[in-house]
């Protein structure tokens, strides 16, 4: 019995092993690095398009918004405009020569089910999930819910530049790369300063949540 | 023109902190909330058919988990009816014994409890958490964490934790894919320290629970419960996955406690117009009726919510004692930052440390807080004087000792240089000379050098993938020349076939004795019973360095 | 993509049908008499009535044998006999709902460790259907012979099924 399933387990690794080597190597040419993308942005309107469809693209990114992202709430907790936020996501997953298509989920406000949702919808498996006080992760189809690829759960330490650097490392996770991952900023301090306030703003955000609605898809006009 | 004096106080730490009014519609209150539930129960052929108001075809998923396992039936119904003052006074009167408490509010309904606790000052809780404790002595745990995810660091932290009294210990990632690795080094690292220690690691509940079933870990703790239905399906479970989980854990002869806090459910935007104390004894409640031996609990993660309110602390004292009501070992929070205040911060741990707790600490930071990735502990490595002083002032044993410089750096030492040869011995990236001798000296993960990340979490994957256990682990400490420590690593293994560690409030002594509330329970009944600090430890706890011995001078 | 598919399907296959080749274990020991709390600690009062999950005897566990390798990691496992005997030293301190989780668990050995993490993953909100929780509550009574399991199970489907949290109402 241990010698069957030691056999096995050794062909399992070497077959995994071959499948890892065997997987296409990135080559898509990283675009020229948008310049700033963020200072143009001054708003930004999601038009509804429908139910998400299913992602068979490998070249794509999903970004699943929490309900009140960027319409009933329009910044982060430390007031970054929703607008830019979502252009750096944008333009980091097209640097690395990836296309991004945002989603609004509607059945949760928890990161993670945004995340999660979004990635699963996703051609390439993976997805970026964020809720409107700014809280962030990288998530990919095959993991479980409350596991994740990157997580960024200090929303009051999340600058443009991270969010930029977030949009960047789903797009090389989705080419089967394995980044560096973004350096986790950390303040013991940002908890009493803002835990009350991520709550209130949670609740707000959780007030349209829409059980059992589906993901939809939107359309991203920046003004 | 401005006031000097309100100029002056608007510069002090404490006006950082955030503070929020009650929105009580929302659930934004403490405790004593008028849109609690009025206690009630109704049993027909053995069935709760109506708990704290609710009719039984009206349940949800916590209500019907609650009413099927989290409440004792033989006498529930004489318990019920005792006025809810009745049962505070018998928490607070020392002439009661602890299990003539426990054999009622074991069986009386989460909104019970919680009037139960309204009716208290957090004198009389304090009072009542000394008796109720399930574990006769009090222990602290820490935990051990850096930015980089750096596992020599870990290692050297976790022996000198152990050196300072920290009884269990507990790491985190910050990325997950490192997990193996810093799991492997806090163990290693811990019982370099100390044998005996049991160490976890704190990863999403199914990968937590394959690193325990392969030896990586003794027990685990961040095992979440919450206290309505709609946060508990956000987290990912139902009280029935979560009973199922605890049952997994002990079938591979795992220790675990579920978590849990006041706060977390308005966090998470759905709390139901209910009281962040009534939700947690209801999660407490889970926590009982899924048979869990305990708790990590006291608002954890989400005080700055509880510590945003008015009475916010007091609910954190009331969950605590909770816990203890309901037999359940209890590891009391005090972990996170809540409050710039140096004050606030003592008044709020005070709460656990004159009474005692299971755990006082379920995560003081054993390093500076910049590498706490448990982003933050009221407590780190830079107040560890702090603390001995308090107990040394206040004669109370908060589990730690002081510590000299000598001792600890060899620990520290020793712990480094294990886990270059263990990584030798697995064939993990090197750790150099310099990772060894810059862990032994370290204060934080800012004196390490880096290391090649994306080769050490290729090489954390394969240790997984080739199915690396605990048992080679021993196999490679003992071929590298390290046998004391190979043999820790072999008893936890030991500890996990007999199954004494699983139950109530269990720890290891250093010769691998298993300490618990059941062959330690807690006996205080007035001046001079329960746990008294015997002069050995005295003399060890006020043995601060730099006091002045009266004879040199 | 279906490829990892197909390997993990058929890494399922033959784990499952692996599984299935143990005998089914019965988990409660035939003694009559029950330990207390006098007994406990059982590993330091009692080690006599401890085996570990292939039957080696407690005090005959010892680090050189691991070391030569004449131990393996599941020798060290803990069996279902041992947890009975915790479970009872639990009610001799009216800890009952803790002993009730440590039959459970004594159930639970039998199943193997990847299967065991599918079926909590399968449990989680929304992750199965009411028939799926069936299947999982027969398998867990047929194939492993748990049936407090199975009980624990069938609750689960009945109020998730109620409370529209099973996979129907995702």
């Amino acid at each position: 019995m241990a010698i069957n399933e030691q056999m096995l387990q050794s062909i399992i690794e070497e077959v995994l092993r071959e499948m890892g080597t065997s997987q296409p190597a990135a080559d898509a040419p990283a675009a020229a690095p948008a310049e700033s993308a963020a200072a143009a942005a001054e708003s930004v309107e999601l038009k509804p398009e429908g139910e998400v469809k299913q992602g068979t693209a490998s070249d794509e990114v999903l970004i699943g918004l929490a309900p009140a992202f960027a319409e009933f709430q329009t910044e982060t907790i430390i007031g970054i405009p929703h607008s830019k936020v979502l252009k750096e996501l944008i333009a980091g997953i097209e640097e690395e020569g990836l296309k991004a298509r945002v989603i609004k989920v509607y059945r949760s406000s928890d990161v993670a089910v945004c995340g999660h949702d979004a990635a699963e919808l996703s051609g390439s498996g993976v997805a970026i999930g964020i809720q409107s006080k700014g809280t962030a992760l990288i998530h990919q189809k095959d993991l479980p819910q409350l596991s994740n690829l990157e997580l960024f759960s200090q929303a009051p330490l999340i600058d443009l530049d991270t969010y930029r650097a977030i949009g960047k490392n789903a797009a090389k996770y989705a080419k089967g790369e394995s980044p560096s991952p973004v350096p986790v900023k950390n303040d013991q301090m940002a908890r009493p300063a803002y835990q009350a306030k991520a709550a209130l703003l949670h609740i707000k955000e959780t007030e349209h949540v829409v059980p059992g609605k589906k993901p939809v898809e939107m359309e991203v006009i920046f003004k | 023109m401005r006031s000097k004096r309100f100029e002056a106080l608007d510069a002090r730490p404490i006006k950082k902190d955030g503070f929020v009014k009650e929105w009580p519609e929302v659930g934004l209150i403490a405790m004593n909330n008028p849109g609690d539930p009025t206690p009630s129960l109704t049993i027909e052929n053995g069935v709760i058919v109506e708990l704290d108001g609710k009719k039984r075809e009206d349940f949800d998923m916590l209500d019907q988990f609650i009413a099927d396992h989290g409440i004792r039936l033989e006498r529930a119904e004489e318990a019920m009816a005792m006025s809810s003052l009745d049962i505070a006074n018998m928490l607070v009167d020392f002439n009661v014994p602890r299990s003539e408490v426990v054999d009622i509010t074991t069986s009386i309904t989460p909104a019970k409890i919680t009037e139960v606790m309204g009716l208290m000052t957090v004198l009389e809780m304090m009072m009542a958490q000394t008796k109720m404790r399930s574990r006769l002595m009090p222990s602290n745990q820490c935990h051990v964490t850096n930015v980089k995810d750096n596992m020599v660091q870990i290692a050297a932290d976790a022996a000198e934790a152990a050196i300072r009294g920290f009884d269990e210990m507990e790491t985190t990632v910050g990325v997950a894919r490192y997990a193996p690795f810093n799991a492997l080094a806090i163990m290693v690292g811990a019982n370099v320290g100390r044998p005996g220690i049991l160490t976890q690691c704190a990863v999403e509940e199914a990968t937590e629970l394959d690193l325990g079933m392969r030896g990586y870990t003794a027990y685990a703790e961040t095992i979440s419960v919450y206290g309505t239905e709609p946060v508990f399906m956000d987290g990912d479970d139902t009280p029935y996955s979560k009973a199922f989980l605890a049952s997994c854990y002990a079938s591979r002869g795992l220790k675990m406690r579920f978590t849990s806090g006041t706060g977390s459910e308005v966090q998470m935007g759905y709390a139901e117009g209910k009281s962040m104390l009534y939700l947690e004894a209801r999660c407490l409640y889970i926590t009982k009726g899924a048979g869990v031996q305990g708790t990590q609990n006291g608002s954890v993660s989400c005080i700055g919510v509880p510590a945003g309110v008015p009475g916010g602390i007091r609910a954190v004292l009331a969950e605590n004692l909770i816990a203890a009501c309901l037999d359940l070992e209890c590891a009391s929070s005090n972990d996170q930052t809540f409050t710039h205040s140096d004050l606030r911060r003592v008044a709020r741990s005070m709460m656990q440390m004159v009474p005692g707790t299971d755990y006082i600490c379920s995560g003081y930071s054993s390093t500076p807080n910049y590498d706490n990735m448990f982003a933050g502990s009221n407590w780190d490595a830079e107040d560890y004087d702090d603390w001995n002083v308090i107990q040394r002032d206040l004669k109370i044993d908060g589990g730690l000792q002081p510590a000299d410089e000598e001792t600890v750096v060899a620990a520290r030492a020793k712990a480094a240089r294990t886990m270059q040869t263990i990584f030798r011995e697995l064939g993990l990236p090197e750790i150099k000379d310099e990772e060894v001798e810059a862990a032994t000296y370290a204060n934080g993960s800012k004196d390490m050098p880096d290391r090649d990340v994306v080769a050490d979490l290729k090489a954390a994957d394969e240790l997984l993938a080739r199915g690396a256990t605990a048992v080679d682990f021993v196999k490679a400490l003992d071929r590298g020349g390290i046998p004391d420590v190979a043999h820790s690593l072999y008893n936890i293994l030991i500890t996990k076939a007999a199954g004494d560690y699983l139950h109530t409030a269990s720890m290891l002594s250093s010769d691998w004795e298993v300490i618990s509330a059941v062959n330690y329970p807690n006996t205080y009944h007035g001046p001079q019973t329960g746990y008294q600090i015997s002069d050995e430890r005295w003399q060890e706890m006020q043995d601060i360095p730099w006091a002045i011995d009266p004879e040199s001078v | 993509m279906t490829q990892e598919q197909m390997l993990e399907q058929i890494v399922k296959q033959v784990m499952a049908a692996m599984g299935s080749e143990q005998p089914a274990q019965t988990c409660a020991p035939s003694t009559g008499d029950k330990v207390t709390a006098a007994d406990y600690p059982i590993a330091d009062k009692r080690p006599d009535l401890i085996k570990t999950a292939t039957g080696k005897n407690f005090t005959d566990l010892s680090y050189e044998k691991v070391i030569n390798g004449e131990l393996k990691p599941e020798d060290l496992r803990i069996r279902p006999e041992t947890l009975e005997l915790q479970a009872e030293v639990a009610e001799s301190v009216q800890r009952g709902a803790f002993a009730g989780n440590l039959r459970r668990a004594a159930e639970l050995i039998a199943v193997p460790d990847a299967r065991l993490l599918e079926i909590y993953n399968a449990l989680r909100p929304y992750k199965s259907t009411k028939e799926e929780y069936e299947a999982i509550a027969v398998e867990l009574e047929t194939q492993y012979n748990a049936p407090i399991s199975a009980g624990l199970v069938r609750e689960a489907a009945a109020i998730g099924y109620k409370r529209k949290r099973t996979k129907e109402f995702k």
